[in-house]
């Protein structure tokens, strides 16, 4: 089926489009098979909206007399109004929007036909993978290799084709282990800690289920990894009581008595659906009109989202606090290992690894753990707070991340090389994006469907030069110490540059940010060209 | 914080402890500053939890149970003196040089001689100038050129305590006034006072209505008629349209605030619990009602374009609020140092706002509230909302609002003094006492004052009042529980950046100038 067959029609003249902090404009939409177009007719006031159809979270339609309006819902949460005069351009315009809006098909997707004039899609793709990964760390080399047994992805089809494994582990041992451990997911590497030679591994829980199944391959693989030292950690996501019941399911956890050598903690996170309902509440909360404080209060508490920001980074502390002042090396898990764990590890390495806060290793950081690490990204994201479907498997980790890195960013001003403005780009680009990057569940899928030589890399896109300064943080000092975030209820506060941003109580900060930015700027040439001027 | 050893020392005005390392900071708190302490007794060693009205709470361990007990008993006495002279402002001598005398700052002859360059509709009267028609005015006060000080007389009586309509403020823009005063006297008989309707209606433009914001609601000022108190009937008033906005009065803001300072101090890690407190303790309500309410006087000022009074019970707490921050909002000139400075001492100080009464106790305190009430701070923190809304249309930054919060409540100068004109000029406080603008009007202190993203703003700014918009004073409320060193860093890297810049800045410009100066003195560098 072609995009054309779901657009009756194409262009309406005459509509309005109102949208909060600006005034009503009259202009032309215009559907494509990916976008929606308005533009303004006023030649000297021109306006142009350009908005990806999957950017669309939920449409709702009002037609009185002989024209309607339709409220688009965004995934990146702005709501915009169109007055469009007549019934039937408007039902067409409606119907066109929602089908277009939540195609299945990857590859009819917008990365696959999005070629701007100065990338190449033979520009290298991504920014870090294990390999060079592995390469980088020098001080792995003697006790951990690179295993390639999941080359073909037949034994964890979310992995990547390599990882990094104990040395004394052989493929063959891995074959057994991944068979123990929900949806293959074996133990690998995924931070080595330079100040004490201590790392953080993760996985998916062992298989444990009702009979206490052991496996010795598993026990010797966590082994090797604490290999010399008396003990290690293992921080599983979920409260004992949630692992226990998980064993009537054929999961469970590292028993005491198989793996004398670890010490399990447990912190209970909230995962999936749970945390889908919550954005669904403080977005709601956040659009509430009511102008009561108290009424405001409650729905912020009652949405319970910061208290999920708190857990996570709260965990993230326990873990970093184990490897960095225990030191003790770690295992993180939960259930299927591709939510919470990948949270907490992403956050950990934050907390720790100077290089994990420049921009460069942030998004190389990001990349490793959560696109390489298989978090299934289309389906975590294929809807955001205003839809009216029913919940599948969204739900919205990565932004619950991108907060608690904003949570430390606020703590730490100088800490970090980024911007909040990378962290509102990144917030949109996971749910609607002209780039390949977010694309399908794994590296298998993604390889399936050829996205690194069909799409572009966003990773790549922002670090071009002028990129690269926009996302700059103007006030950065690098420090080598770990940034340890309050974790104190009261410390905590809303992103309100994410979660109020389309509303007019942000627009002036941005404005003093820029400000700032200018002034960097500014400096910097100031500073040059004094510097020529001293010379000559 | 790190703890700290070393010696203590009592004084008659001061807590001291100085650490036994040199070079390290000694702490001075001034025992004015002492909400309230706490002993425990742990073996032989005591402690005394000491805990401040800026919110600050310090423990010190005393060896010895006796030495504990007398200077816990030392602090209880010197930190709750009753009589002001013996207060410490009355000792202390200033260990800098007074470039300015900030007693003569911001007198009202001076504030007139800037209306009087805008219009002649009003004239200063001394009618008040031995306090005897009204105990909490200043001496000289604004008033509409066509009425006498015999009707001002007249209408003082039919005011609670006297507080007649005065000036407020003055809309340079269309001519629009804001007024204040206290609720009529007009009781349950319904009694009227031609005076006060004829000074009012002085105000009105001919066939314009005018506003009257009664910060009470309706049923308060109801209520207020059986106690000899009332409101502008339609029937008295016609040209004047009443609304009604309710904002809390001394009793409950106090409450509020002793909540809100529990739930900032709560240790338990749970993000619902701090969440309910916070709604509970309806802080944030006050802060919302009060900025709509400033944003409704301004509003009808500047786009009704209609003139204004402001009053409820006695017009010395919410009335203020409401006319300060709606100068805040209309007028440029407020957003200054200096023009900030200016509104607290004729809104609040000259207006007669009772400092010494609603900051005797702060959150700490044990013993019974009496007229204690933070509207000062409320004042303040509605302040930073706006500025932190509009952080580049201020002159100062926020740390200039936390020195007036910190000297309202405990200072070594005399300006908080007092709680009227009548009562400073009783106790000479302009002779005995250095005033706080003398210090602050320094340039090492503005420096430290000036907010470094300043870009003069001449329009009117609208703060959101979405409570999704009004945000926790951190920097008062959690100010010794949150470790400021990193975002002090930052805040000074921005600092640093911007000072650079226009050190930069004047170089190229010095370095333009040379050059243009070079072209016209040298012809053959003339291009073409």
């Amino acid at each position: 089926m072609e995009f054309s067959d779901h657009i009756k029609t194409a262009n309406v003249d005459d509509v309005v489009l109102r949208q909060p902090l600006h005034p009503p404009s009259r202009g032309t939409v215009c559907i494509t098979g990916h976008h929606l177009l308005f533009s303004d007719r006023d030649e000297g006031s021109s306006r142009q909206v350009l908005l990806l159809l999957r950017n669309i979270d939920a449409i709702e339609k009002r037609i009185s007399g002989s024209s309607g309006t339709i409220t688009i819902k965004c995934k990146d949460l702005r709501v915009l109004h169109l007055d469009i005069p007549g019934m039937e351009q408007c039902l067409n315009i409606a119907h066109s929007i929602e089908t277009l809006s939540c195609l299945d098909s990857v590859s009819e997707m917008y990365p696959f036909f999005y070629r701007p004039p100065d990338l190449s899609l033979h520009n290298q793709w991504g920014l870090s993978s294990p390999e060079k990964h592995y390469s980088q760390i020098k001080e792995l080399h003697d006790k951990w290799r690179l295993s390639t047994v999941n080359s073909d992805y037949s034994l964890c089809p979310s992995y990547p084709p390599a990882v990094i494994v104990p040395k004394s582990t052989d493929d063959d041992l891995l074959k057994k282990v991944a068979k123990f451990r929900q949806g293959g997911r074996f133990p690998v590497l995924c931070y080595y800690h330079r100040k004490n030679g201590m790392v953080i591994m993760r996985s998916s829980q062992p298989l444990t289920g009702a009979n206490r199944k052991r496996c010795r391959e598993d026990e010797h693989l966590l082994q090797a990894m604490i290999d010399g030292s008396d003990k290690g950690y293992i921080i599983d996501t979920r409260s004992s009581q949630q692992a226990q019941q998980a064993r009537l399911t054929g999961g469970g956890f590292e028993s005491k008595s198989s793996y004398s050598h670890w010490k399990r903690l447990h912190r209970q996170m909230e995962r999936g659906k749970a945390l889908q309902e919550s954005l669904i509440k403080l977005v709601e909360a956040c659009g509430d009109e009511s102008h009561n404080m108290d009424r405001w209060l409650s729905k912020l508490e009652n949405s319970k989202w910061l208290s999920h920001v708190q857990t996570a980074l709260s965990t993230a502390g326990l873990l970093a606090e184990c490897v960095e002042r225990d030191g003790h090396s770690v295992l993180v898990h939960g259930s299927e290992g591709t939510d919470s764990t990948l949270l907490i590890s992403t956050l950990a390495q934050l907390i720790m690894d100077p290089c994990c806060r420049t921009l460069e290793g942030f998004l190389a950081l990001l990349e490793r753990e959560w696109v390489q690490a298989g978090h299934p990204f289309q389906q975590r994201c294929a809807r955001s707070a205003y839809s009216h479907a029913r919940l599948q498997q969204e739900s919205p980790v990565f932004l619950l991340m991108l907060d608690c890195v904003w949570q430390v960013w606020r703590q730490f001003p100088l800490a970090l090389g980024f911007s909040e403005a990378l962290l509102l780009r990144l917030a949109n680009e996971v749910y609607a994006s002209n780039y390949g990057t977010f694309l399908c569940n794994s590296h298998q899928e993604r390889c399936a469907l050829g996205v690194t030589e069909n799409t572009h890399c966003l990773f790549q896109a922002l670090l071009r030069p002028m990129e690269r300064d926009y996302y700059s943080n103007p006030l950065y000092e690098p420090t080598e110490l770990a940034i340890w975030p309050s974790v104190h209820p009261q410390s905590l506060q809303l992103w309100r540059g994410f979660f109020l941003r389309w509303t007019e109580h942000t627009r002036l900060l941005e404005e003093a940010q820029e400000e700032i930015r200018n002034m960097v700027i500014e400096w910097g040439k100031l500073a040059l060209s004094d510097a020529l001027s001293m010379n000559t | 914080m790190p703890t700290v050893e070393g010696t203590l020392c009592l004084t008659g005005h001061h807590l001291i402890l100085s650490s036994r390392q040199d070079n390290t900071e000694e702490l001075w708190l001034l025992h004015s500053n002492i909400d309230s302490i706490e002993k425990r007794f742990v073996g032989s060693v005591g402690s005394i939890i000491v805990k401040c009205k800026d919110l600050r709470v310090i423990q010190l361990d005393i060896p010895g149970m006796e030495e504990c007990l007398n200077i816990a008993s030392s602090i209880e006495a010197l930190s709750t003196l009753d009589s002001v002279s013996l207060m410490y402002p009355f000792f202390y001598r200033p260990m800098f040089e007074v470039i300015e005398d900030g007693w003569n700052s911001f007198l009202p002859e001076a504030a007139f001689k800037d209306l009087e360059s805008m219009t002649d509709e009003w004239r200063l009267s001394e009618v008040n100038k031995d306090f005897s028609v009204c105990p909490s005015y200043p001496p000289l006060v604004a008033v509409p050129k066509d009425v006498d000080d015999d009707t001002l007389r007249k209408v003082a009586t039919f005011r609670h305590s006297g507080r007649f309509p005065v000036l407020s403020y003055y809309h340079k823009k269309n001519g629009m006034v804001m007024m204040r005063a206290s609720q009529p006297l007009t009781g349950t008989n319904g009694r009227r006072c031609k005076e006060d309707e004829k000074l009012i209606n002085a105000t009105l433009r001919p066939g314009k209505r005018g506003y009257i914001i009664d910060t009470r609601t309706i049923n308060v000022a109801q209520q207020a008629k059986a106690r000899g108190g009332g409101f502008e009937s339609e029937a008295n008033y016609p040209q004047w349209r009443r609304i009604h906005k309710a904002l809390e009065r001394s009793n409950v803001l106090q409450e509020s605030l002793i909540k809100l300072v529990e739930a900032c101090n709560d240790q338990s890690h749970s993000m619902d619990r701090w969440l309910s407190k916070l709604e509970a303790s309806n802080w944030q309500t006050h802060v919302k009602e009060i900025l709509t309410t400033a944003c409704l006087a301004a509003q009808c000022i500047d786009r009704e374009g209609a003139s204004v009074l402001v009053h409820g019970t006695e017009g010395t707490d919410s009335t203020l609020q409401v006319t300060s921050l709606a100068q805040i909002i209309l007028d440029p000139a407020c957003r200054t140092i200096r023009g900030f400075q200016g509104l607290v001492e004729r809104e609040w100080l000259q207006a007669g706002h009772p400092f010494q009464q609603r900051c005797a106790q702060s959150a700490y305190s044990n013993s019974k509230p009496r007229q204690e009430a933070p509207v000062f701070l409320l004042f303040l923190d509605c302040v930073w909302q706006i500025l932190r809304q509009f952080p580049c249309s201020f002159e100062f930054s926020e740390s200039f609002l936390v020195l007036l919060f910190e000297h309202a409540y405990a200072s070594q100068f005399g300006t908080f003094l007092g709680n009227s004109t009548a009562e400073r000029a009783k106790l000479s406080l302009p002779e005995k006492t250095v005033s706080l603008w003398s210090w602050v009007n320094r340039p090492q202190e503005l420096e430290r004052l000036t907010n470094p993203l300043y870009e003069a703003n001449s329009l009117v700014i609208w703060p959101s009042v979405a409570p999704q918009s009004l945000l926790l004073w951190e920097g008062v409320f959690l100010r010794w529980n949150r470790s400021s060193k990193c975002l002090d860093e930052a805040y000074e890297e921005m600092v640093h950046i911007i000072e650079y810049n226009k050190e930069l800045q004047n170089k190229v410009n010095t370095l333009r100038r040379q050059l243009a100066q070079l072209e016209t003195e040298d012809p053959l560098l003339q291009t073409p």
